[in-house]
């Protein structure tokens, strides 16, 4: 008993030293100061963790084509190798300066199964700098990625740049699923709504650069001249520059059925 | 005085920028300005006597507003000059030139850069 008293004293004793660490400010939050060696590890093992306890559930496809191995290296030189580099070629400056750094993929793809590869790119990993493509690329596509990288471990810095990139069409998409006010709230982040509006109900979203959305779906207008229903609400999201020419708010290339979701969001009651 | 004095403990206590109301501008006579010119009738604005409007967007926290009317910096210069001009900012605006003289609009200002 006594033991088990002083256990929980002792846990109450640490956190509230964590705090007044945090508070104070005398934890360095600088990219150029590198964990200390324990919180390397605590971090680095709960994200494998992490990881694998999510993809456990999920079915690679086959990924042997090589017209699928071909679509996943445009992808990759598309999105991955300013930040990853490749065989023989460097990771762009900005991508230097990162705490962590990115992972050389010839040695991630050797290390990590299919699976988790494919939840790492839809899913992205929190404060690491690896965003989320689950919004950018279809499940496809992201198993596409995966079926390039199973091969990269395999090319010499000469394989890699002989390679030749095909030209890729793109599908259109096709708007049929109900909108989803859930996955619109998600949407929210992805599109990093947050960084410019207050949105209540969605954490961190509290800045003040564009007017705060609380009480939407009672607002009647819309960018100070339109009307506030769903379909302008949705073309507003889509493409603000052509609804109102000079607003700072950007075209953030929110896709149809995203938007639909991030209106139906927005004006739920 | 209070002012002054407030001004100075800020600085000490090294509490960031402040944006200073502009010259002339009473806040108090601003705050009954908004009421007297219908502000409330489309905006809601803390402080401001039945300003529960849902047209346009709430001005609670205004002051730490980065753009006006989507495309102007946040200057006081800039809220008066909105407020007297919505049209002369954005043709198609649907906020209503409300014929705000120069010196009410400066009072409005004066209230609305206390809302942070």
């Amino acid at each position: 008993m006594i033991r088990l008293i002083a256990a929980l004293v002792g846990t109450a004793a640490a956190v509230g030293a964590a705090g007044v660490v945090l508070y104070a400010g005398w934890y360095d939050i600088s990219a150029t100061e590198p964990h200390l060696a324990p919180t390397y590890w605590a971090l680095d093992t709960g994200m494998r963790r992490s990881v694998q306890r999510r993809a456990a559930a999920i079915v690679a496809p086959p990924l042997e084509d090589g017209r699928l191995v071909a679509r996943g290296l445009v992808y990759f030189q598309q999105h991955c190798v300013q930040c990853h580099g490749a065989p023989g070629v460097a990771p762009e400056p900005f991508a230097l300066g990162l705490m962590p750094a990115p992972a050389s993929l010839a040695h991630t793809a050797r290390e990590w199964q299919p699976a988790e590869l494919f939840w790492v790119i839809k899913y992205g990993i929190k404060m690491t700098g690896m965003p989320a493509w689950g919004f950018r690329l279809s499940d496809d596509d992201s198993w596409a990625v995966v079926a390039f990288l199973r091969i990269l471990p395999t090319l010499s810095p000469r394989d890699y740049r002989a390679l030749q990139v095909p030209a890729l069409e793109r599908e259109e998409e096709s708007v049929l699923e109900k909108p989803d006010p859930r996955r619109g709230e998600t949407a929210i982040h992805q599109y990093a709504c947050a960084t410019c509006h207050r949105i209540p109900g969605v954490v961190g979203a509290n800045a003040p650069v564009g007017p705060p959305l609380d009480g939407f779906a009672t607002r009647t207008m819309l960018a100070g001249r339109l009307p506030n229903d769903r379909d302008t609400l949705v073309r507003w999201l889509r493409d603000p520059q052509a609804l109102k020419p000079g607003s700072a708010m950007p075209d953030l290339g929110v896709t149809e059925r995203d938007a639909r979701d991030i209106a139906a969001y927005l004006l739920r009651p | 005085m209070r002012r002054a004095l407030a001004v100075v403990c800020c600085a000490l206590a090294g509490c960031g920028v402040e944006t200073p109301p502009p010259p002339g501008g009473d806040p108090e006579r601003g705050r009954l300005l908004l009421r007297q010119f219908g502000c409330g009738t489309c905006h809601r604005i803390p402080g401001v006597a039945a300003a529960r409007g849902v047209v346009g967007p709430p001005l609670d926290g205004v002051a730490r507003r980065v753009y006006l009317a989507g495309t102007l910096p946040n200057t006081p210069d800039n809220m008066a000059r909105w407020i007297r001009d919505p049209q002369g900012v954005d043709p198609r605006t649907a906020m209503p030139d409300m014929q705000v003289g120069e010196a009410h609009a400066r009072d409005m200002v004066a209230y609305l850069v206390t809302l942070r």
